[in-house]
């Protein structure tokens, strides 16, 4: 369980970088990210910026150093997912060879804005207890209501999380359906603690849940159940 | 069962007593609709006499399928009761003159902040939509193009960004109809992808306003209809806001 969880996390730092180009050690997350000149869509957002708050550092700084051991492990997160060609994209999005022109402008949704502006997020999963953890700091341009964060955001950031979770469990998966029921208004800029975790699995089918809470846990703000779907192969998405 | 951090913001709306100053939206009525009426919300709303840039007009980026749905809704504004909602930068430009909610202060308004579906706005890069609503019927049309900066899997819009766009269409009904103001739920089945700078149809309707609560629910789909994209349900909590006094 432990082996084929190591493989899929190596799989998906293989899915959004460079081959040959390993994550940043876990010691020394504050130097320089590394960028390529003419590819800049391969940096790992999911590192400490200018923009993060104090709360978003420390947290990840906690994180970071209980994956020392390795039962944690820091997931990279990347602008597009259509970086690099591979196997996977190629059995279950066939057209997409022929779109990468027009593809070539495209960035996955989370990751299109500047920095501090939109979202600001890393995750963790931890292997032993099959949970995905990620912290969250939502920036001025996803307001709803004034001064707060807007419903869509958050559920673009559930949706996110629980991708990730349901990657790392069974491989590539798509969002069947979203439950989320909203307990308390998130302040916009504050950072939050989305935990996730698989609840049940059948066959193809994986459910989900997570909730949302503030960093001293006291807070839940939102919480979520999620049926997520791996792919076949044999079936064509379009 | 209400829970308790919005149980505190209805105490707040409907209790807060001004020291020497009166009332001046009407007392809570719940026979009808809450306390403002419909009409007087959506005039308040579309601020007809404004320089702020209004977002939900045609540009080049939008496909021919959008134009020509557009230009049918528009025809309906002139004769079947509908109106084209205006689409600001921020939602504190729609609600000017009206309190913000658990009293943030002015002070507090950062000139960046803004509405999170006008985010990207590069014209075709992300959310290009419109909202047609129809305050007698208590429906709404939204018209969704998706651009290349929503992508979730390769082509296709992320589905993050449609659950951003029904949140946002239930929003703007849920408070023209019934002055929903914060999601309490959101419960979306997602059925087939939208590919990227296609058009996807929302159509909303309020079932029931009930407790407080607004009840809504939502379909998109490709213009045809043949395709269906998702279906959606959710629910929002009605929070009077109360009319800034004049210094």
């Amino acid at each position: 369980m432990l082996r084929s969880c190591v493989s899929r996390l190596r799989m998906l730092a293989v899915l959004g970088g460079p081959p040959g180009v390993a994550p940043l050690p876990a010691k020394d997350p504050w130097s320089p990210r590394r960028s390529f000149s003419s590819e800049v869509i391969h940096m790992d957002l999911s590192l400490p910026n200018p923009s993060w708050s104090e709360d978003m550092r420390l947290l990840f700084d906690q994180f970071m150093k209980k994956s020392e051991d390795g039962s944690w492990k820091h997931l990279p997160s990347y602008k597009s997912k259509f970086t690099q060609r591979t196997e996977d994209i190629k059995i279950y999005f066939p057209d997409a060879k022929l779109m990468k022109e027009k593809l070539s402008q495209a960035q996955l949704f989370p990751r299109s804005f500047e920095e501090g502006l939109g979202f600001e997020y890393a995750m963790f999963h931890n292997c032993v207890e099959d949970r995905t953890v990620c912290i969250f700091q939502g920036g001025p341009y996803l307001q709803g209501v004034p001064g707060f964060l807007h419903g869509g955001a958050i559920a673009t950031m559930i949706d996110a999380t629980l991708g990730m979770c349901a990657i790392v469990a069974i491989g590539f998966a798509m969002t069947a359906s979203l439950n989320i029921s909203f307990k308390r208004p998130i302040p916009l800029g504050s950072v939050v603690v989305i935990n996730s975790q698989v609840d049940k699995v059948e066959g193809r089918k994986l459910f989900l849940s997570c909730n949302i809470r503030s960093v001293d846990e006291k807070t839940v703000y939102s919480e979520a159940t999620s049926l997520f779907v791996k792919l076949d192969p044999k079936t064509r998405l379009t | 069962m209400i829970r308790r951090g919005f149980q505190a913001v209805i105490r707040l709306g409907h209790h807060r007593v001004l020291p020497g100053a009166p009332h001046i939206l009407p007392r809570l009525n719940r026979t009808s609709a809450f306390g403002s009426s419909t009409d007087s919300l959506v005039s308040r709303f579309c601020l007809e006499k404004t320089d702020l840039k209004d977002y939900a007009l045609p540009n080049a980026s939008w496909c021919p399928d959008m134009l020509n749905l557009y230009q049918e809704f528009l025809e309906k504004t002139k004769t079947d009761g509908w109106i084209k909602l205006p689409s600001f930068k921020s939602n504190r430009d729609h609600i000017q003159g009206l309190k913000l909610p658990f009293g943030l202060a002015a002070t507090s308004d950062k000139s960046d902040w803004r509405i999170f579906t006008r985010c990207l706005q590069v014209e075709g890069q992300g959310y290009e939509y419109v909202i047609f609503f129809h305050p007698s019927r208590k429906k709404s049309i939204c018209l969704f193009q998706p651009g290349p900066y929503l992508e979730g899997a390769p082509g296709f819009a992320h589905g993050g960004s449609l659950a951003a766009m029904m949140d946002e269409t239930f929003s703007k009904t849920a408070y023209l109809a019934g002055e929903g103001l914060f999601t309490l739920s959101l419960n979306i089945r997602f059925k087939n992808l939208i590919p990227v700078g296609s058009l996807a149809v929302l159509n909303v309707d309020v079932e029931k306003i009930e407790d407080q609560k607004l009840y809504m629910s939502c379909i998109a789909q490709s213009r045809d209809q043949q395709r269906v994209y998702a279906k959606s349900s959710g629910v929002f909590l009605q929070l009077q806001l109360e009319e800034e006094l004049s210094q």
